[in-house]
């Protein structure tokens, strides 16, 4: 019986480490996961002006150096006209990737599993704003058994900062709205631990803000006080807000610590630039604890997106500014030590590791207003090695150079990861 | 199929021992919310599908009566993956003994176990597993008639499940919960599988139906 017990427990405790250690590394805890070497890096890029087709694209890079076209760009699908591409995520069974335009609200929906080297478009949403009841912004998406889950930026009445959480089946089809709650009323990220049945939510500014060139706006003393300063803590299962928590600055990406019996998450306050930490206490409660600077407080280096290894050791934290990527040792998670510091390029904005934490993909593009202009507007991909201790250059690829546009969101694919192209239906339709 | 009772009997061993919050010790790391304080809005509606039950009868899939919701678990017998379909069996079996500890709510509930590999999963391989699992309550155990239908049936209900070479599957656990206007009002996967929340679920759905 002893046995029995022991392997039950073993069996049940490995079952649910293997569901918190949610990402590669920052996925939604219920889809599969590419723990092994990803073969395709899919970029969400911004179209520029004049600047090959113009239009927005989903471009695939190669990313195994066993296979052709390593470090080299494989595909490109071109999304009409310019949306400001931004992010986006897989479907609950990771077949389909939905990537959302800021400006036009519109969201497009690509089969990545039918042949994962070439993802097609086989959907496009149009009336999300109408169907929502006037959100506007489709910025976070976190797949849910069913269904996606898609935390926004702004509305339809006045542009500004007051947003919501909106659901859509897999089909497209829209189930829901559930507006942030009085006095958190900006949104931005939503992750879920399903282990405590708890979501963060966290707060950015509204299109009037987003879509406005950045020194026009930080000239702007009344539009910069148009950020967010909360997050939200939420009963995951019933979308109902219990608890909000006070973080200035405008706290942006959310990442729960991933194995299980660690009850915090990270984020980054990007105009005050410090790390916070966000605490389950004894009680069930929450509380927010700002934990380190990021860079300079004397000239805030804008911190952008920030990744977690599984292991819960290394926080990557990009800043946009001084384009430079600083790794905090977080095993100590209220005492966070920067362990490396490297400047990655002119501008830095988004950060992707791989499951084993071996290779760390950065991208260049904040927003098409907000982007660097001269020779500081380098666009690029660039991986990297990560040892432990240091960031060994794999490849680099200049997206103006190749004409794509300004590279953002980046998400892995694995050929073979669905062995059989006509076994299941598609759960996405034209 | 050794693999397979070993992994079911250790999450049945498990999940009596540890419903709601694997690797603490210290018990429910949450409590469900209280059933009618929020919404369960229809997320998609599905099809009657003809399927054969574990005594080869052929008949329509779900037939719920008014107020009745059904808790839909698509599996095969041949998975061995401990976060697999022995999960969602277990999950459906811990149900089945909450259910008939409660006439009053079971007989608002049916529970189904839906198999996905028509060469293997006969009505009589699914008579085995009915006697394994030893249900209480109203719970089918259920074979695809064809694979024209089986495809029909899983694209109705988005679920996905891919033969692999190597006779296996590749799907992601899901198990669905159905009203009587075939409504699906929630999906649960791996993390989901407590069954206070599903619990919670079906009493906010029976409570407001007519």
């Amino acid at each position: 019986m002893q046995a029995r017990l022991g392997l039950a427990l073993f069996t049940l405790f490995g079952f649910f480490a293997r569901i918190a250690a949610a990402d590669e590394t920052c996925l939604s805890p219920f889809m599969p996961k590419i723990t092994g070497q990803e073969d395709y890096v899919y970029v969400y890029t911004l179209g520029v002006e004049g600047m090959g087709d113009g239009n927005d694209k989903l471009v695939t890079l190669g990313a195994n150096s066993k296979r052709p076209g390593y470090g080299k760009v494989l595909h490109q699908v071109s999304m009409p006209g310019r949306h400001e591409a931004h992010h986006g995520d897989f479907s609950d069974d990771r077949r389909y990737l939905w990537l959302g335009g800021l400006d036009t609200s519109q969201i497009f929906v690509f089969d990545v599993a039918s042949d994962p080297g070439k993802p097609k478009l086989v959907k496009t949403i149009t009336d999300f704003v109408a169907k929502s009841g006037g959100v506007v912004g489709p910025h976070s998406f976190t797949a849910l058994p069913g269904r996606m889950l898609i935390a926004s930026l702004s509305n339809a009445k006045d542009g500004g900062g007051k947003t919501a959480l909106v659901e859509f089946n897999n089909s497209g089809e829209f189930i829901r709205t559930v507006w942030m709650p009085d006095g958190a009323e900006y949104g931005y990220d939503a992750r879920i631990n399903v282990n405590l049945n708890r979501m963060l939510t966290s707060s950015f500014t509204g299109k009037q803000n987003y879509m406005r060139p950045l020194p026009e706006l930080m000239g702007d003393a009344e539009a910069m006080k148009k950020f967010g300063n909360t997050m939200v803590v939420w009963d995951a299962h019933a979308r109902k807000a219990l608890q909000t928590l006070q973080v200035p600055g405008a706290p942006l990406e959310i990442r729960w610590a991933l194995q299980p019996r660690h009850h915090y998450a990270f984020t980054s306050a990007a105009l005050t630039a410090r790390l916070w930490g966000v605490f389950r206490k004894d009680d069930g409660s929450f509380e927010a604890v700002d934990l380190a600077p990021i860079g300079d407080p004397a000239s805030p280096p804008l911190p952008v997106d920030i990744s977690l290894s599984a292991d819960d050791r290394f926080l990557f934290v990009d800043t946009f500014v001084d384009g430079k990527v600083r790794v905090f040792d977080v095993s100590d998670p209220r005492k966070p030590v920067v362990v490396h510091e490297q400047k990655i390029g002119e501008q830095l904005n988004m950060v992707s590791q791989s499951w084993d934490g071996k290779r760390v993909y950065f991208s260049s593009s904040l927003l098409s207003n907000w982007d660097k202009s001269g020779a500081a507007n380098e666009q690029f991909v660039k991986a990297y090695a990560w040892d432990g201790k240091q960031l060994s250059k794999l490849f680099a690829i200049d997206f103006t150079a190749e004409k794509l546009g300004r590279p953002h969101l980046m998400r892995f694919g694995q050929e073979g990861f669905w062995v059989s192209k006509n076994a299941a239906p598609p759960t996405v339709g034209e | 199929m050794k693999l397979f009772r070993a992994a079911l009997l250790a999450l049945l061993c498990a999940s009596s021992v540890l419903p709601h919050a694997p690797g603490a010790a210290a018990g429910p790391l949450y409590e469900a919310p209280a059933p009618g304080s929020y919404e369960l809005p229809a997320i998609t509606r599905v099809q009657p599908h003809a399927l054969v039950d574990s005594n080869g009868a052929t008949a329509s899939f779900p037939a719920l009566e008014q107020g009745q919701v059904a808790v839909v678990a698509f599996v095969y017998r041949g998975c061995h993956e401990a976060q697999g379909c022995p999960a969602s069996l277990a999950l459906l079996r811990q149900l089945d003994r909450k259910l008939d500890s409660d006439p009053a709510r079971g007989a608002r509930v049916r529970l189904a176990c839906v198999s996905f590999d028509p060469a293997n999963d006969t009505p009589e391989r699914m008579r085995e597993l009915r006697e394994m699992m030893a249900p209480k309550t109203d719970w089918a155990f259920l074979a695809p008639g064809d694979p024209v239908a089986l495809a029909a049936l899983l694209g109705d209900y988005g679920q996905d499940a891919t033969p692999l070479e190597n006779g296996s599957y590749r799907h992601v656990l899901k198990v669905f919960l159905v009203d009587h206007e075939l409504r699906v009002r929630n999906v649960y996967s791996a993390g989901l599988l407590d069954p206070e929340l599903v619990i919670a679920d079906i009493d906010t759905i029976t409570a407001a139906s007519p």
